[in-house]
Parts: C-alpha cells; structure tokens; sequence
C-alpha cells in the first residue's frame, strides 16, 4: 500500500514538473535544443532506458549499502552515545558540528584520496546521510518513555538492552521514517559523488548528458531516479510496518 | 517500626514559593495509610522524596529499617510487544507465582492475560500495574491514583484483600476520594499547602475489613473531619 502510494505521489510530480517545462517551452517559444518537447523526449527515453536503467541500479546499490552501514553505525553510536555521560554528550556535540559543515564539500579529498571508484561512492553516500540519522536515533534513544521504564527501573529490572528495545519499539513509527528518509540523503550523495567525479552510475550519466546539453537524457536520468527512490522508499516503510507488526504479535 | 518524615523542605528551581517547607509526620504502624490533599499540594512531589527520587533541600526521611520503597501510578504502561501474561510471568520473582495467580484472581484480570497491554480498559490497565508491584518485594509501595477507573465494588475487593494479603508493608495511597481513604485508611495525612500552619494533619481513618460493616455516622465524621483539615 505504502509503496503503490509513493509510485503514484512520484508519477504525479514528475508528470507536473514535465508539464509545466513544457508550458515553459511553448509559452516562451523555447527551441527543442532549450527544452525537448514530448516526442524528442519519448525517443530518447526508448535510446537511453535500458542504459540508464542500469545506471540507477548501479547508483542504487551503492546508496543502499552506504546507508546500511551509516544505519548500523548510526544505531551503535547512537545506542552508546544515549547516555547524559561525557561520551554521549561529546557524539551528540561532535554530531551536530560535523552535521552543520557540508560533506559534499569534503568529496574532493575523498577522490583525492581514494581514487573514483566504488568506495569514494561509498563513503560519500554513506556519510551524507550518516549524521542526520545519527542524530535522530541519539534524539529517540536518549528520551526516556517513562511510563513504561519507570517500573523496570525501581525494581532495579532496566538493563541496557530492555532500555533500547522500549525506546526503538516505542519509536519505530519515527525510525522508520527517518530511515526511509535517510534514503533520499544517501542516494543524494552517490549521485553528487558521481557527479564530482566518479565514472560510473546515473550521476556520471548526467553530467555527461550536462556537457551534451541534453535535457531530455537528464529527464529520463531523474524519472529513473525518482522512481527507483519511491520504490526503496516503499519498500523501506513497508519493511518497518511488518517488523512493528511481527514485533507486536511475537510474545 | 514507624516511619517519619521530619523537616522537609522542597522548592523546584526558578520557582519562587516552597511546595514543602518543614514538612513533618509520623506513621506509627505498617498498614494501608493515604496520602491526601488537593491538585499541586505536592502528594506527588512527597512520593518522590520518599522513593528517593527527588532530594529535599533539607529534611530527612527516617524508615529505619524499611529499605525498598516503590512508587506505582495510574499512567504506567507496559510494553506492547508481548501479552499482559507474560509480562506478568516475566517480572514474578521466583516462588511467587502462587500469589501470581490468586492476584489475578482478585483483581479480576483472568481473560486480560491473552492480550495486549493497550487493548484493555483504563481501569484494567490500573490493576494490571499495580498487581505487578505487588508481586514484587516491598516495604513502602505508594499508589498515587493506582485504582482509578476501576469500578468501586471491584475497587472494594482489591482494598480489603491487599489488606488482609500484605500486613506487614507500608501503603500509602494517593486518592481524591474523601470517602474512599476515611474508610479503608488507617490513617489520612492531610496535606495542606507551604503556606499554611500546619502544613499537614493526620487523621485517623476507619481502616475497614472485609466483613465488617461500616458504622457510617463514624465515618461521615471521618469524612468531615477530612474535608475541614484539606479546606
């Protein structure tokens, strides 16, 4: 359900944003060089589809796995860092300074350092949206559900884990939309990586379709992508409704 | 062994007025005592010094040899992921599952079990909580409002059993219900603001047992004596 939602919120979008190009290309009288009307458009989408298609799942990949990583980094630092102690203080603090200085900017190093393959795609995508849910999960975990812990935690029953497992369940609503919105950030980043420097995926594509001044290839790039996010999306959200669910009826 | 609280004082930051200021009161003997007075007095702020959670800006709690004080409320939940039941059999201490099951007996909450914390009534919600205190080892237990909801022959029952079950610990309960605590405390501890002398009264309640029937013009006296104590 989730997911045919977010399909069909994406087609409307897209649809709008190509319709009101086109109202931009006929009201100004816009050459098919400035903006391509419907048909270029429908031709080059039946030229590039099947390329582009595995550029996006090349992007895909890579942002998927970046955001695995930050999720699991996220939740171990956040899990640890929970605590009012000086160690949770100084992850929430470097957190949010780190989280203030944009990464993008740091990508050059990146490259620098470890060259334009898989990895610098990696560690880009996986660091754009590492600190948002860094910050997120510290926020859920270090707040208390009293009405619940109170009573594991005078009759001295709170252990660490039962802590986590109240507040993830308490909060799982808010992690999952965090996480599925964390996607955006880590697909974001790939293609910015790739669009740095890199020399494969749907960011590398577009630039080339950028230096051929191509803007039907760049609509066919972003229809891929944003549908490709809203099905990762959906599949995500759906993910969390049936681990609430499982979670609930396990007893 | 009686319980005191002597000299306490308590005032939250920023704040200007004290919520206690040399708060003093004996309970001579174990037994079902209440805590009352009207919304803000601080029947609550009281329970937290007591339990420890909150430290007064002078005073002293002296329980002597009384150690383990629990502190249950009326919003209390327990979590979702599992049935009312297990969660009970999960934080029954060893050897007391006897007392388990006839608790649940008593307090009604056989066909609770299967179900989910959230799905039950508000009232059912209340004894489900509170029966998870009683399980536990206790010389103080304070219910602040742990009966709400609860519907009063039920609410009845419960009393007289927890009563006759646990004579040795201290309750004190936290209610509004001027009838509710003349009849079945011990004791009342009237609380009556910082800004009044003195800033609490003990009255004597009618500490009703099963069986025995109330003498109600006794207890309207009881009752009386309450309300001009909290007016």
């Amino acid at each position: 359900m989730l997911l045919h939602r977010r399909i069909y919120q994406f087609f409307i979008v897209y649809c709008l944003a190509v319709a009101g190009l086109m109202g931009i290309k006929y009201a100004l009288s816009l050459s098919d060089y400035v903006i391509p009307g419907p048909l270029a458009l429908w031709e080059t989408a039946k030229e590039t589809f099947g390329l582009y298609f595995k550029d996006v799942a090349n992007t895909l990949m890579v942002a998927v796995v970046g955001q695995l990583l930050s999720i699991a980094l996220a939740l171990v630092l956040g899990i640890t860092g929970r605590r009012a102690t000086w160690f949770g203080s100084f992850i929430k603090v470097a957190a949010y300074n780190i989280q203030a200085y944009p990464i993008v900017a740091i990508a050059p190093i990146i490259f620098i350092l470890l060259g334009d393959g898989w990895i610098s795609r990696l560690l880009i995508a996986a660091m754009i949206c590492y600190f948002p849910l860094l910050l997120s999960v510290i926020g859920i975990m270090s707040e208390p559900v009293t009405d619940i812990e109170h009573f594991y935690r005078v009759t001295g029953r709170m252990r660490w884990q039962l802590e986590v497992k109240i507040r993830a369940f308490e909060n799982l609503n808010k992690l999952t939309t965090v996480i599925a919105g964390s996607a955006t950030l880590a697909m974001a980043g790939t293609i910015v990586a790739e669009f740095i420097v890199a020399d494969a995926g749907i960011g590398y594509a577009i630039r080339v379709a950028l230096f051929q001044s191509d803007l039907s290839k760049i609509l066919v790039a972003l229809f891929l992508i944003g549908l490709s996010l809203s099905v990762y999306q959906g599949l995500l959200e759906g993910a969390g409704m049936i681990i609430k669910k499982g979670w609930a009826q396990k007893s | 062994m009686p319980f005191a609280v002597k000299n306490i004082c308590v005032r939250f930051p920023a704040a200007t007025r004290f919520v206690f200021n040399d708060l003093s009161f004996h309970l001579y003997a174990p037994g079902f005592h209440a805590l009352f007075g009207p919304s803000g007095v601080g029947k609550t702020t009281l329970a937290r010094v007591i339990t420890g959670d909150l430290k007064p800006l002078s005073g002293s709690i002296d329980a002597g040899t009384l150690s383990t004080f629990l502190y249950s409320y009326n919003l209390e939940r327990l979590p979702d992921w599992s049935t009312v039941g297990n969660h009970l059999e999960k934080v029954t201490p060893p050897g007391r599952e006897t007392l388990r099951k006839d608790l649940i007996h008593i307090f009604k909450l056989k066909d609770c079990a299967q179900k989910r914390f959230s799905l039950l009534s508000l009232g059912q919600q209340n004894r489900v909580n509170l029966l998870r205190y009683l399980l536990q080892d206790f010389d103080i237990l304070i219910m602040d409002e742990s009966l709400g909801n609860v519907d009063e022959p039920t609410r009845e029952s419960i009393l007289f059993k927890i009563k006759e079950m646990f004579p040795d610990p201290y309750f004190l309960y936290i209610s509004h219900n001027v009838v509710e605590v003349a009849r079945f405390c011990q004791s009342i501890v009237i609380l009556r603001g910082s800004d009044r002398t003195p800033q609490s009264r003990l009255i004597s309640g009618m500490d009703a047992r099963s069986g025995v029937s109330p003498d109600s013009r006794k207890l309207e006296q009881t009752m009386l004596e309450i309300v001009n104590a909290s007016s």
